[in-house]
């Protein structure tokens, strides 16, 4: 097996008001990480951690092979970083920063610059300032991919884009994976995005990661179980169940660890199973993080 | 390879900020031309050369080093294969780079124009300090401007400057010792205006080096 690309382990940063509790996370070579959370989950302060630009308390964290945040520098050569709150200078044209970060990268790829400049729909001569925002999004995500980085870290990439541009970032961040050496971690409060071009996906929430498995793997074991419960049948907490909302004789039950055997438990009581319904990484997400806040206040 | 990355940034901040420098040093030079004439005329000239050189050294610490934070900037620099302390470097010499190639210009100008013309030579010590205040206040706001991470604390530090500066022209001014020796034909170079003028220079290099050693004592820089 090969060295993961990202690998941190029993992470731990305190802030004021705020702090990431042992924070694990493994990306293997040539796979996508969508990594999802609401605000404020401490996202950006993880990626933040992996880039060197914050320094963890404690724990290991390495990216590429190397010690982060101490040897974040050699690590850099071989990443491209691209940030929601990063700005370009506005007062400059997109080739002026072309040419500048084409000045540090030996790496950088002038002929699939310019295939970016003419997909993005960007003008190389127009000042920053004068760009949409998904413009700018587009020029930053340019300059990086340019720079044909290993590994690509994206903090909340498509935040505030319209639907068309959001597509055509996806569309390319797909198209980089084409280069099977490549590994990108992508996070997201936006669970559709993710789940269009992501493999494996780590939900966080309030400091902690609370899942990380592969999507297809969270896709098959959750269900939506729709029951019809009879008057003085009680439904049992089985094993897999990790929420009963019951209305009158209605019941939703939500599975994590869904097996037809569960379905034939709740009928052995009594209850009638109305619907066993697929969900969605959205639902997902919100009733494992609903969950896990249950588990944390109990 | 990281010597050349921190050649980069001070290059991108020249290439970034070099329409500041210019017309810093143009508008400083004509203040310096008018000086030449005498009366009213000349105590604009005066008082344009200063307010050049005060002006320059309150904004270029907001230019470069706030507008990196306030501007969101800094994240993009900090994905750059560089660290917090190779950043400082590049910010440090690119910022003392860019106020002293016209803060120097003007210097010379200034001393070419008092050896120049029949303005005293002994003008030449005082010129000196009153022109490193400037210098000194630069290296201040710039320090506090990358240790402060604040706008607040740098426009509070430049309030503070300014008032020191309205301070210590009459001080100087109504100095005695120094007054003996403005209308001299050769400079007099006393233990007071040697002591000004190395208390400007130890401060620069203090604030220097407590603002490279707080930095690279950071854990969190973005």
């Amino acid at each position: 097996m090969m060295d993961p690309v990202i690998r941190m382990e029993g992470v731990r940063k305190k802030y004021r008001y705020f702090a990431l509790d042992n924070i694990a996370l493994e990306l293997q070579p040539g796979q996508i990480m969508g990594l999802i959370g609401p605000n404020g989950a401490g996202k950006s302060t993880t990626i933040r951690i992996l880039m060197g630009l914050v320094h963890q308390d404690q724990g290991d964290v390495r990216v590429l092979g190397y010690r982060m945040p101490a040897e974040q520098i050699a690590a850099k050569w071989e990443i491209g970083f691209a940030s929601e709150d990063m700005r370009l200078y506005g007062a400059m044209t997109v080739r002026w920063h072309m040419d500048f970060i084409r000045s540090i990268y030996p790496r950088w790829d002038e002929k699939y610059a310019q295939l970016l400049l003419k997909r993005f729909g960007l003008n190389p001569e127009q000042r920053i300032k004068g760009l949409s925002h998904g413009q700018r999004v587009k020029s930053t995500l340019l300059l990086v991919l340019a720079r044909c980085p290993r590994l690509l870290v994206l903090d909340e990439p498509t935040t505030g884009l319209d639907p068309v541009a959001r597509h055509e970032i996806l569309r390319e961040l797909s198209a980089v994976m084409k280069d099977e050496g490549r590994s990108i971690l992508f996070s997201s409060h936006n669970t559709h995005d993710v789940e269009q071009i992501s493999d494996q996906i780590t939900f966080i929430d309030r400091g902690r990661i609370i899942d990380s498995m592969d999507k297809e793997a969270y896709l098959d074991r959750w269900r939506r179980l729709r029951l019809e419960v009879p008057l003085g049948v009680e439904l049992p907490a089985l094993p897999g169940i990790i929420d009963i909302r019951q209305d009158g004789r209605l019941a939703v039950a939500t599975a994590n660890e869904f097996v037809p055997d569960l379905a034939n438990a709740y009928e052995n009581t009594g209850a009638r199973i109305q619907s066993i319904e697929n969900m969605t990484l959205e639902e997902i997400f919100v009733a494992n993080v609903e969950h896990s806040r249950e588990e944390v206040g109990a | 390879m990281n010597g050349s990355l921190v050649r980069h940034m001070i290059a991108k901040d020249f290439r970034l900020h070099r329409e500041l420098i210019i017309i810093s040093t143009v508008v400083g030079f004509i203040g310096l031309a008018v000086v030449q004439f005498r009366g009213l005329t000349g105590l604009f000239g005066i008082i344009g050369f200063f307010t050049t050189l005060i002006v320059l050294a309150c904004i270029l610490p907001q230019a470069s080093v706030v507008m990196d934070r306030k501007g969101q900037h800094l994240t993009f620099l900090m994905s750059l294969p560089i660290s917090a302390t190779q950043y400082t470097t590049a910010k440090m010499l690119s910022a003392l780079g860019m106020f002293l190639i016209p803060w120097l210009t003007l210097v010379i100008g200034a001393l070419s124009i008092i050896l120049g013309s029949d303005i005293p030579d002994g003008l030449i010590p005082i010129a000196l300090v009153l022109i490193t205040l400037p210098l000194v206040g630069f290296c201040l706001m710039t320090s506090v401007a990358l240790v402060g991470e604040s706008e607040g604390w740098t426009v509070g530090v430049m309030i503070a400057i300014n008032f020191a500066y309205s301070l210590c022209w009459p001080l100087i001014a109504r100095n005695n010792e120094l007054r003996s020796g403005f209308g001299s034909s050769t400079p007099v170079w006393s233990p007071t205006i040697l002591t000004l003028l190395g208390s400007e220079f130890a401060v620069i290099a203090a604030a220097l080096a407590i603002t490279y050693y707080l930095q690279s004592r950071k854990r969190d820089f973005v």
